[in-house]
């Protein structure tokens, strides 16, 4: 073991001496290695985005509605008022909340301008489940619902948009949309003002920049108008697969279908199947940059070659005076094996600090796996190991009486 | 008297494939302790064939070879390292430092691999360089010394592990008269101290500092005689 450490200042003399070729030749391992390390990097602060993009919808949270066998619907796949509190009534606090769903369009009208925004009918208890930053005033509440109030909380740029202010509580705003009865113009109040906080990228994800704009369930959903959808959030302590099953199995007892025909949609397997896409496609690429890792031990085998020509006189000399088969081996494996290691090390930054600018030029949360990096630079060195050992059997098989004539 | 080398019916075949020839023919000699020989012969005589044999660079096709009462005839190649990290101290004609390596490191180079801690190893060398006359020269490269001097680290790194033999390979080929003289005349020293020393040489001037010399032609030896002081 004491030869090691010999081997390893001979090797960083011996790097020392050829600098510049030492260096070139690592610079196939800096690429390659900053090269994995920025798309693996990537493909995790990717799936991290994704991750809290999931996170905002809520991981907790269910989609419901009936399908039936031939894609048509009646009123029968409807959910009323009734089925809901009925829903709420038999599962009680395994369903942290629930209201009918939807994502109907409507239209804001001050003087002469107008903006879009999707209806969001929400009930008391919404914001305990899905956080929303309410900057002025209040969110709906519970009043709201019972009184079946025209209240209404907007998004800040859509405040800003109309009124060019956000201090617009206690203000009226005329609103068009479809209500059971036909299309309809009222006033609504604005009762409260949120804030938005995701990044552009975030919305491109989430598909669409249309801003929501909170509204009283029972506005929408009450004895004459029924839901499609079921929004659900289920309690995290409730066992998610055993709760899906008896779940489903209820509403289809309820709406008279069979439970092939109820979809009970969640956030949390699209996450899931999206994460493993990415996973994979980021292992895939990242697969193809360690090509380059490839190409960077052929350099260093190559160069180990030209080095074991280069100094075949010493390794007939050190052989003569008693070096071992083994200990020529080893002393230009480490050699090698040190070349590529310094270039993981400085790949490694490299890709880690291309990866952290990018990061804080798009405001994003990096994410850099520790274990990315161990095992990067491990890969490294061990490609060093793998190509110095062609150049490095050749120089431990040299013969003593020759290799001590070698001009 | 302690036998260093003890040589019987030793022959050495290369094998060309279609040619054989035979470079030594069954030769036989002994060296005790603190002897100074000289092998002497013409270029083809046998004498390399010999000293790579000598030297446990190379294997016998025959007879045997006992070093310091080792058969080395049969040795693998770690082996042989082994031996020759232990038992012989070589100095070669065109000496064969390591370049881009100070003096001080290439005196400690067979002491690496005898595994001499570091401390002890340092020390050892210096010794070893003011012995040979160059204290001031420790941290200087081979191509900042001059041939004599290159020499004499050589001669320092062959006592590094105190070997029973010193084997020299034509020592003062590459160098001038002057400088051969002082080599010749560190090569006595170190025999008057009681080392064993062989020095290959086709120079009769250099025989002369010894005090027996081997002669050969086509192989064999031809005559085997003290040296007279005149």
């Amino acid at each position: 073991m004491m030869l090691l450490w010999e081997n390893m200042k001979l090797a960083f003399s011996a790097i020392r001496i050829n600098k510049m070729r030492s260096f070139l030749t690592m610079l196939g391992i800096i690429i390659g290695i900053a090269a994995v390390i920025s798309i693996v990097s990537i493909g995790d602060t990717m799936r991290g985005v994704i991750a809290d993009q999931f996170a905002g919808i809520g991981v907790n949270r269910v989609d419901v509605y009936l399908q039936s066998d031939d894609d048509t619907y009646d009123d029968s796949d409807l959910f009323s008022g009734d089925d809901i509190d009925k829903i709420r009534d038999t599962f009680g606090s395994n369903i942290e909340y629930l209201s009918g769903a939807s994502n109907q369009k409507a239209v804001l009208i001050r003087n002469r301008t107008s903006e879009n925004v999707i209806f969001n009918p929400v009930r008391e208890g919404y914001t305990k489940v899905q956080p929303v930053d309410v900057v002025q005033g209040r969110m709906i509440d519970g009043k709201d619902n019972d009184g079946e109030k025209k209240n209404v909380v907007l998004e800040e740029k859509t405040a800003m948009k109309l009124f060019k202010t956000t201090n617009i509580v206690g203000r009226k705003i005329k609103v068009s949309y479809d209500s059971s009865s036909g299309s309809e113009v009222s006033e609504f109040s604005i009762v409260g003002v949120y804030r938005n906080s995701q990044t552009p990228l975030g919305k491109l994800l989430s598909g669409g920049s249309t801003e929501k704009a909170y509204i009283p369930e029972s506005l929408v959903f009450n004895s004459d108008s029924e839901a499609f959808d079921l929004d659900m959030f289920v309690s995290p302590d409730a066992n998610a697969q055993q709760f899906e099953k008896i779940f489903t199995g209820y509403v289809a007892r309820l709406k008279n279908k069979n439970i092939s025909n109820v979809v009970y949609y969640t956030a949390k397997s699209d996450m899931q199947s999206i994460d493993s896409i990415m996973s994979k496609l980021s292992a895939a690429v990242g697969a193809i940059a360690a090509i380059s890792l490839l190409v960077g031990g052929i350099g260093i085998m190559n160069i180990m070659l030209v080095s074991v020509t280069e100094r075949t006189r010493e390794i007939g000399i050190r052989k003569a005076l008693g070096a071992r088969t083994i200990d020529i081996l080893v002393q230009f494996l480490t050699e090698s094996a040190i070349i590529s290691a310094a270039g993981g090390v400085i790949g490694t930054s490299i890709g880690v600090g291309v990866v952290m600018i990018g990061g804080a030029v798009f405001g994003i949360r990096v994410i850099v796996n520790p274990i990315t990096v161990i095992v990067a630079v491990c890969f490294s060195a061990a490609v060093g190991i793998f190509f110095g050992m062609f150049p490095a059997r050749k120089a431990a098989k040299a013969d003593p009486i020759t290799a001590l004539r070698y001009e | 008297m302690r036998e260093i080398i003890r040589i019987t019916n030793l022959e050495k075949v290369y094998d060309t494939g279609s040619v054989q020839v035979k470079a030594l023919k069954g030769i036989n000699f002994l060296v005790n302790e603190g002897e100074y020989v000289a092998i002497m012969g013409q270029s083809g005589s046998g004498k390399s064939t010999l000293m790579n044999i000598l030297g446990c660079l190379d294997r016998p096709t025959s007879g045997t070879y006992l070093l310091d009462g080792e058969d080395v005839s049969s040795y693998s190649d770690d082996k042989l390292s082994w031996l020759r990290n232990k038992k012989i101290g070589f100095v070669f004609q065109s000496f064969n430092l390591i370049s881009r390596t100070s003096s001080i490191k290439n005196v400690e180079l067979p002491m690496i691999y005898a595994k001499v801690p570091a401390t002890q190893r340092r020390k050892k060398a210096q010794e070893l360089l003011e012995k040979v006359g160059l204290s001031q020269r420790m941290d200087h490269m081979p191509n900042e010394l001059s041939g004599g001097q290159r020499q004499r680290v050589a001669i320092a790194r062959a006592l590094a592990n105190d070997p029973p033999l010193i084997l020299a390979d034509e020592p003062t080929g590459n160098l001038d008269t002057a400088s051969s003289v002082e080599i010749m005349e560190l090569f006595t020293k170190l025999n008057n101290e009681g080392a064993t020393v062989i020095i290959v040489t086709h120079e009769d001037d250099i025989a002369q500092f010894t005090k027996r010399i081997i002669r050969f032609r086509d192989g064999e030896i031809i005559s085997d005689s003290e040296v007279k002081k005149s």
